[in-house]
């Protein structure tokens, strides 16, 4: 004969067979493990109320944290010293200013003054579009994303063209003697003769070897269209342009040569970030506006 | 009645495990990051779960032993050579939180090299004047003759002219040792980050610029896995696990 009692006992310790005391136990033990990992959530998550100063920050100012790494930092570079080397005095001080700043901005933001301080607006826009810009800035492309992107835009990756050469300027009613000249040129007259024979100057524009970037400036677009085209040794043919007739002689062409794409790598990967952060603006700022209700003035619309 | 007592069990050992572990982060939190190294139990809790985060966001670039790509112009973190602060493990935390060059208004934006074989050298600073073939030779060749190498000397003095009013020591200070304070490398010894520290190279750094970046986390990792990564970085040039700052490195 067995009692309910010993039954009961009996079941408690065989998982095969149902139990009441063992549900009630496990339901309390599950509902008191839920009601602990509900309240350590409860005064540790962040966006809750909580009175206490989570280990990451120094203080909550309503509850807005301060940072503990950006208060040591901030000791540092006010005062140099790291935190266990600060005097009570410069420690107060550097975490006064903190709480100050954190209630300044809080009242900023009751006052609304980014609706009217362009700084604050300024500061805004380039915060947002940081934050737009996180994912591809933290992202790493793949060598394959990478070369992919090299091949699809390898014009941009050259070096700059060199270029030393010299322009001959002839007064505009010279045009016969410019043409001798580049005909001696060709012929390999030296330049003093040149320039004593047929009254030409050296412009002056161009000096020893140049970027092409700075002989298209010093030029001007025309000269260094035909200039860029001469080979070395090359002479072109008298060109008038207002001033006067330049014939330009080329001693040494280097012109662009492509960047490999070891060599272009470090400009790939930028321009890829700047593309995918472009990107991502655009998509979200296209997202702002359609969620957004402007309404335009009819004499602007 | 075995398996509800192993669950039991098993639920108390995860719980001691997750409560010594949240102990333990807010100590490393709460600790001064440069005495972390200092305090075995944290340095070796901190390696452990910032190797696992350094590989999961650091590794694509740095690898996962932090080993320098000249190429790629990506610094060896394993070597006491610091370019952005001292190397400390407070510093290391504030570059992965914020970034260099990572548009972060509170990274490291301020060093960036010019282009100078363009028309326009440096796109924050219009003062900074372009440079020829010529003048990068020259530049090349003043800081072979700092490095102690073999140079030509008439080349080298016009370099060093140049240097003084192109703009280069604005970052690179006067003596060229460089500025760890604005991450301007030391041009006079013979780490280099970029290259191999030939002739081609420094033209190509000088001509093209340079401007690598390292994203902020401050919106992707928290506050303690930052600070585990800070140590973990920390750990690779201090094997032993030294107590204290790294000596202020340079290039």
């Amino acid at each position: 004969m067995v009692t309910p009692a010993a039954s009961n006992d009996e079941s408690w310790r065989n998982s095969r067979r149902v139990s009441t005391r063992r549900s009630f136990a496990l339901m309390a033990s599950g509902a008191l493990l839920g009601l602990l990992m509900a309240g350590y959530s409860l005064f540790t998550a962040r966006g809750t109320s909580t009175l206490i100063v989570p280990p990451e920050d120094v203080a909550l100012v309503n509850q807005q944290p301060i940072s503990r790494s950006d208060y040591i930092q901030q000791l540092q570079t006010l005062y140099g010293v790291d935190l266990p080397h600060a005097t009570a005095e410069q420690r107060r001080k550097v975490l006064d200013d903190m709480i100050r700043e954190e209630v300044f901005v809080q009242r900023g933001k009751e006052l609304d003054v980014a609706s009217t301080d362009p700084e604050v607006r300024a500061a805004m826009v380039n915060s947002v579009e940081l934050e737009i810009a996180a994912d591809a800035i933290t992202q790493q492309p793949s060598e394959a994303m990478l070369r992919s992107y090299y091949a699809l835009h390898r014009s941009r990756y050259a070096s700059e063209g060199v270029m030393n050469l010299r322009d001959y300027v002839f007064p505009l009613v010279e045009s016969g003697a410019a043409a001798q000249a580049a005909e001696a040129l060709r012929l390999g007259a030296p330049t003093p003769t040149l320039l004593s024979q047929w009254h030409a100057a050296d412009s002056g524009k161009v000096s020893d070897q140049e970027f092409y970037f700075a002989a298209k400036i010093h030029l001007g677009d025309s000269l260094f269209e035909v200039a860029r085209e001469l080979s070395d040794g090359g002479v072109s043919a008298p060109i008038a342009v207002s001033d006067a007739i330049h014939v330009l002689y080329m001693l040494k062409n280097s012109k662009p040569v492509a960047f490999d794409f070891a060599a272009a790598r470090n400009q790939v990967l930028t321009d890829y970030r700047n593309d995918a952060i472009g990107h991502l603006r655009s998509g979200d700022e296209a997202f702002l506006r359609k969620r957004a209700n402007v309404l335009i003035a009819d004499d602007l619309r | 009645m075995r398996i509800p007592l192993l669950s039991a069990a098993w639920v108390c050992i995860l719980a001691a495990v997750m409560v010594h572990s949240s102990a333990l982060e807010a100590r490393l939190l709460r600790a001064d990051p440069n005495a972390i190294p200092g305090n075995a139990a944290l340095l070796a809790f901190a390696r452990d779960r910032g190797g696992a985060l350094f590989e999961a966001h650091c590794a694509a670039c740095h690898g996962t032993g932090g080993q320098a790509d000249a190429v790629r112009g990506i610094p060896a973190l394993s070597d006491p050579q610091w370019l952005y602060g001292t190397g400390s493990v407070s510093d290391i935390e504030q570059i992965i939180k914020y970034g260099i060059r990572s548009h972060h208004p509170r990274g490291w934006n301020l060093a960036i090299m010019p282009a100078y074989a363009s028309a326009q050298p440096s796109a924050r600073d219009s003062k900074i004047p372009p440079l020829s073939p010529g003048n990068i030779g020259d530049l090349v060749e003043y800081l072979f003759q700092r490095q102690g190498r073999a140079a030509d000397d008439a080349a080298a003095a016009r370099g060093g002219e140049l240097f003084l009013h192109a703009g280069c020591y604005d970052c690179h200070a006067v003596d060229a040792k460089g500025d760890s304070a604005i991450g301007a490398p030391d041009l006079t010894d013979a780490v280099t980050l970029y290259g191999d520290g030939s002739r081609e190279s420094l033209v190509m750094s000088i001509a093209y610029g340079r401007q690598g970046m390292c994203p902020d986390w401050v919106r992707r990792i928290n506050a303690a896995g930052i600070r585990e990564v800070a140590v973990f970085v920390y750990s690779l040039s201090h094997p032993q696990g030294q107590a204290g700052a790294a000596a202020p490195g340079s290039g």
